[in-house]
């Protein structure tokens, strides 16, 4: 074979260099680095037409910028002749956006040609693309291709060769039209002179110089004289910016595409979901009725499992009563029946709503509400003080707040963080969406869904008030910048992928809730267990103590110990219900359990009789708006790096979630 | 692409599709000036911490390998919220 050329391939990332460098040269390739640098070097050989040739697979990039070492080596290999041509490739699908690369390259004294790859996908968008009126355009072979149909390289070869024979360069008096347009640019152009840097055209450099390209203008600096490029650099001071000379690229590339590709255009407009969702007037209502009745729906397939929970309790009396006439020791019959057995009833009570919180919180997000809803509440965080990205953590915060704090490190200012995890605290985290459905369920009935709306609600109004009283020692008023937001499309639930997340959550869930529910409970069964059978145990002792302070916030001391179990975990509060409300009086639940009778009674019943509604009603908000836990304590200490502010959020929120206390329990009194 | 810019300092969150609208231009060209100026450092992608962060020791339950304990942040939740980017001051 008597001739060889060298081809230079470059595209951006996803462009199919890859796949056609791999089907031109096969196996006959070899991987390195280029010197002295990391970034790998590919390079292959072919031979066609009974012609040899080399292929460099250059680095894939956006641009042929100065930001990365893989451009600079890109177009300094380029620019120093080392291929005959370089083959450029851009995706048809979206050639608005990867010409880009061919824009960044024009200036750079090389022969090459355009491949328009992907030329099926384009087709099946319905884009019919006139490679030839580019072709006039641009002055360099320009072909539809496909790298993935290898059948079909015949239009590859000949666009090869014609740009090896012509050596063809690109035509780029268009694109130095619109970039006379930017101020600066004639005046750095007329300074630069021809072949100041090899490779390159005076009107590249000056691109680069007003793009601030430290490499270009170090090797600039050392090109011309000094007082050249002292006025270089003083024309570059009033000059306008990378931002004007891309807009250019683009320019020149929709000019250059003008009339060659047509599509179905197409009106942008927002679908009917989304004309509600993201309006402003209605976005809002419209996320926060979603978000109720999603939690107001999930009762129904947490239902089935509540019922599994009421099965358990009831065999609560046979296993009691079978374990006494068997001759085990009462304590060991107490431990089974009032621990174990009560709190696997309160533990599959709580996992029907886990089930159904998740499963509902999973569809919003996988059917693209919940991204929507970081959009519809920007707005608001402004009028918070806090940056739009602030709603992710609040969102986070839905599943646990540990996890919202933890998000809370995106925002970089601390006053905003701190503010951020604040206002997360209140946001009921996914144990207490557990716990509260559970309870308002047994206290109020269908009265369940008018709780959880409240609750809704007065979260809203906490985080309101919370950033008000917190927000002016955190935040300092400043200047806000928008955000721009890409929203997924609205689909259909991929329901597979969606049942095993939650069936995982709820296994996770089930796991975690077991440990301290019997942990607590036993802790507290102990400390309130009194083997005289009479009302002696410690916990009685000091409940009694503390109960006229307790009644004040609405709560009995059994409820009001709870209460306090709920600052380690939400799911502890359960605990000690269990522990505490297990069968009627504590005297009467130790000789009923003595004769092997009456602890059948419902759980429902045993709390009724003991708790009244507006009591119960205190401490569910008690226990909602109290500290979320402790590991979200330990979060938000390890977050804000200020053992001052954590102290003063569990300061807050403790005597917040007692005043809300108060307030439902008087409420509670004017409604029953 | 400045007028971009300039409509962001008003300080209000725009979806991809509201640019297009009040830029008056198409979805694709409002996707690639994105590209563009995120390239360009003019604005930033806001990135998430989600599970597999480290440095998320408050956790009980985490494991060794620094990864937030799967009921505290499910692997798999939290993947479908779209992208977000924001201007970076200058």
């Amino acid at each position: 074979m008597s001739q060889s050329a060298t081809i230079a391939l470059l595209g951006q990332p996803n462009s199919g260099k890859s796949t056609l460098f791999n089907a031109l040269t096969g196996l006959r390739q070899h991987v390195g680095n280029w010197p002295g640098k990391t970034v790998e070097k590919k390079e292959g050989s072919f031979s066609h037409a009974g012609k040899e040739y080399l292929v460099a697979d250059l680095p894939g990039s956006y641009s042929l910028s100065a930001n990365s070492d893989e451009e600079v080596i890109t177009r300094d290999y380029i620019a120093s002749g080392k291929a005959d041509v370089v083959c450029i490739l851009a995706d048809s699908s979206q050639l608005q956006r990867s010409l880009y690369m061919l824009a960044d390259f024009a200036g750079i004294d090389a022969p090459c040609f355009l491949l328009l790859n992907m030329a099926d996908v384009a087709k099946d968008q319905g884009k019919q693309i006139d490679a030839e009126a580019i072709e006039q355009k641009l002055g360099i072979p320009v072909i539809p291709f496909s790298a993935t149909d290898t059948k079909a390289y015949g239009g590859f070869y000949e666009a090869l060769d014609r740009a090896l024979t012509k050596k063809a360069r690109l035509n780029v008096e268009a694109l130095s039209g619109q970039y006379d347009s930017v101020k600066g640019f004639r005046e750095i152009c007329s300074l630069i002179p021809e072949g100041a840097i090899a490779g390159y055209s005076p009107m590249w450099i000056a691109v680069k110089v007003i793009e601030n390209d430290k490499v270009v203008l170090d090797r600039l600096r050392n090109a011309v004289d000094a007082e050249t490029f002292g006025r270089i650099e003083q024309a570059k001071k009033d000059a306008q910016s990378a931002v004007e000379t891309g807009g250019c690229k683009f320019a020149w590339i929709d000019e250059v595409l003008g009339s060659a590709v047509t599509k179905e255009s197409k009106k942008v407009s927002l679908g009917r979901l989304d004309r509600i969702y993201t309006s402003r007037v209605w976005g809002k209502a419209a996320v926060i009725f979603t978000v109720l009745f999603g939690l107001i729906a999930s009762f129904i397939p947490a239902l089935p499992l509540m019922g599994v929970g009421s099965v358990i309790l009831m065999a609560k009396a046979p296993v009691g009563n079978a374990l006494t006439s068997i001759g085990c020791p009462e304590v060991i019959t107490l431990i089974v029946t009032d621990v174990i057995i009560q709190s696997f009833s309160y533990i599959f009570k709580m996992l029907g709503f886990v089930f159904g919180v998740t499963l509902v919180f999973g569809l919003l997000e996988e059917v693209g509400i919940m991204a929507r809803i970081s959009y519809v509440f920007d707005n608001t965080m402004g009028k918070l003080g806090l940056q739009g990205k602030s709603v992710m953590p609040f969102l986070v915060s839905f599943g646990c707040t540990m996890g919202g704090a933890a998000g809370a490190r995106v925002i970089d200012n601390w006053g905003q963080k701190v503010l951020t995890i604040a206002l997360a605290w209140a946001v009921p985290c996914g144990a207490a969406w557990a716990t509260i459905p559970m309870l308002s369920s047994i206290f109020f009935g269908p009265g369940a869904i008018v709780v959880i709306t409240a609750i809704l609600f007065t979260m809203l109004l906490h985080m309101w008030v919370t950033a008000k009283i917190f927000g002016s020692r955190l935040v300092k008023k400043e200047e806000r910048y928008g955000m721009i937001m890409e929203l997924p499309p609205y689909h259909k639930p991929r329901w597979r992928a969606l049942f095993g997340y939650v069936m995982g959550r709820t296994k996770e869930t089930f796991i975690r809730v077991t440990k301290v529910v019997l942990m607590v409970c036993g802790l507290f069964w102990i400390l309130s267990y009194s083997p005289s059978g009479g009302n002696g145990g410690i916990l009685y002792r000091i409940g009694v103590a503390i109960e006229p302070v307790t009644k004040f916030f609405g709560m009995p001391w059994q409820l009001f110990l709870s209460y306090v179990a709920s600052a380690v975990g939400k799911e502890g509060a359960i605990g000690v219900i269990s522990a505490l409300y297990n069968g009627g009086s504590y005297g009467a639940a130790f000789t009923q359990a003595m004769s092997g009778g009456g602890t059948a009674a419902n759980l429902s019943e045993i709390l009724l009789a003991n708790v009244s509604r507006p009591e119960a009603l205190a401490f569910i908000f008690a226990m909602t708006f109290n500290m979320p836990c402790v590991v979200a304590l330990a979060a938000t200490y390890q977050e804000t790096h200020s053992a001052k502010w954590t102290a003063r959020i569990v300061l807050y929120y403790t005597v917040v979630s007692l005043l809300l206390a108060f307030a439902a329990y008087h409420i509670g009194l004017l409604i029953w | 692409m400045e007028e971009l810019l300039t409509l962001l300092g008003d300080g209000h969150a725009r979806t991809i599709e509201h640019l297009a609208m009040e830029l008056d231009t198409s979805i694709e060209d409002v996707e690639r000036k994105i590209e563009f100026l995120e390239h360009a450092g003019r604005i930033r992608r806001v990135v998430f911490c989600r599970g597999g962060c480290n440095g998320c020791s408050g956790c009980s339950t985490k494991g060794s390998d620094g990864v937030m304990c799967k009921g505290c942040m499910p692997e798999n939740g939290f993947q479908n919220m779209g992208v977000m980017w924001e201007v970076c001051k200058a």
